[in-house]
């Protein structure tokens, strides 16, 4: 233990001999945390080799496959008149004794309310920015609810369907009479 | 680099779209692919995601009012497919979000596509308990560059809020990386 003549404090033995080399890892090890964050600069992931010049050709091939192809029928045209005729007699005659059973569903098949527990039951996920932005305000119907003129008998029956109690309703206009 | 009013325009025309869209594809690819690898962290899945992502773009390009930048546009629909793909994922597989978060920072030691070692690993479990808009944030910031002025636009909050979840971002990983 080392004492200082002036004072009555102490410092561990060899403390100011060691202090230069204690200083300078100190230095180093902050430099070293600086060049190398605590957090890692590059996150370990990588792609397959050639999948970006690849990609590109398989998103084509999706959608360019989806626009509808043009066939010229000017040559040949009896032939294919033909053809279309012998298929289209071939599937009358599947259709009717093989598939007699069958249904074909479509969109329109679909009831409302389905429709309705799909959107809710799926996660679409999507910000009503993003729906506004797909769907365009032009195709939907609004009615505008201050022009046009509602049926009283229309309101009754949404009353009477989602009132509990309609008796209980303050009917103001009836007062007046 | 062709201007994105340009090729939105060139978009919405049938005879310039095949053309438009390839240079929309090239342009856009690999940045996209990097922001749903970071939300999806599989390479098949987020193959999937980005071809799905592209292909609602090209499906809904007349839609589009460029009432926000393409790139954001475009960002914004790969993030929610990616979320959307996740979401599906855990409902299919039968678990929690947090366990298929798990189970996906698991998977990453078998996999070919990711060479991190163990505090990059690490990195992906700290980054696994943070809430998805944190995490999103962090990944766009710190790993993609990008300015918060842009990812404001792509997440639709203040940057203001941006910077205060980044921040708060970093400050949990750093404290799980000196924990664990």
């Amino acid at each position: 233990m080392r004492k200082d003549k002036n004072h009555s404090f102490n410092t561990p033995e060899g403390y100011f001999e060691n202090f230069n080399e204690r200083l300078m890892d100190n230095i180093k090890k902050q430099e070293t945390e600086i060049a190398e964050p605590l957090i890692p600069t590059n996150d370990g992931f990588n792609a397959p080799d050639g999948y970006f010049d690849d990609v590109t050709t398989s998103v084509l091939s999706k959608t360019t496959e989806k626009e509808t192809k043009v066939v010229p029928l000017r040559s040949n045209r009896k032939l294919y008149y033909g053809v279309a005729a012998i298929a289209a007699v071939f599937m009358l005659i599947f259709s009717i004794t093989w598939n007699s059973n069958s249904t074909s569903i479509s969109f329109d098949d679909l009831v409302s309310s389905e429709i309705e527990t799909y959107l809710e039951n799926n996660d679409l996920d999507m910000t009503m920015y993003e729906v506004a932005e797909i769907i365009p305000l032009k195709e939907i119907e609004l009615n505008n609810i201050f022009s046009d003129v509602l049926e009283d008998d229309a309101i009754l029956e949404y009353l009477n369907e989602n009132v509990d109690d309609i008796d209980n309703l303050y009917f103001e206009d009836l007062d007046h009479e | 680099m062709i201007a994105e009013e340009t090729l939105v325009q060139e978009l919405k025309q049938k005879e310039s779209r095949a053309q438009a869209f390839e240079v929309l594809v090239n342009t856009y690819k690999e940045r996209l692919y990097w922001h749903i690898r970071r939300i999806v962290l599989d390479h098949d899945d987020t193959d999937d995601v980005l071809q799905n992502t592209f292909i609602k773009v090209y499906k809904n390009i007349d839609a589009f009012k460029g009432e926000s930048k393409l790139y954001s546009w475009m960002y914004r629909i790969a993030t929610n497919e990616s979320l959307t793909f996740l979401k599906q994922k855990s409902k299919k597989l039968k678990v929690s979000d947090q366990e298929l978060k798990d189970q996906m920072v698991e998977n990453l030691r078998a996999d070919v596509y990711f060479e991190g070692s163990e505090i990059q690993l690490k990195l992906q479990k700290a980054l696994a308990t943070l809430p998805d808009k944190q995490k999103l944030v962090f990944t766009m910031k710190y790993y993609q560059e990008m300015k918060y002025s842009e990812i404001s636009e792509i997440l639709e909050t203040s940057e203001g809020a941006l910077k205060a979840s980044y921040h708060l971002a970093v400050k949990k990983i750093e404290t799980y990386l000196k924990e664990n």
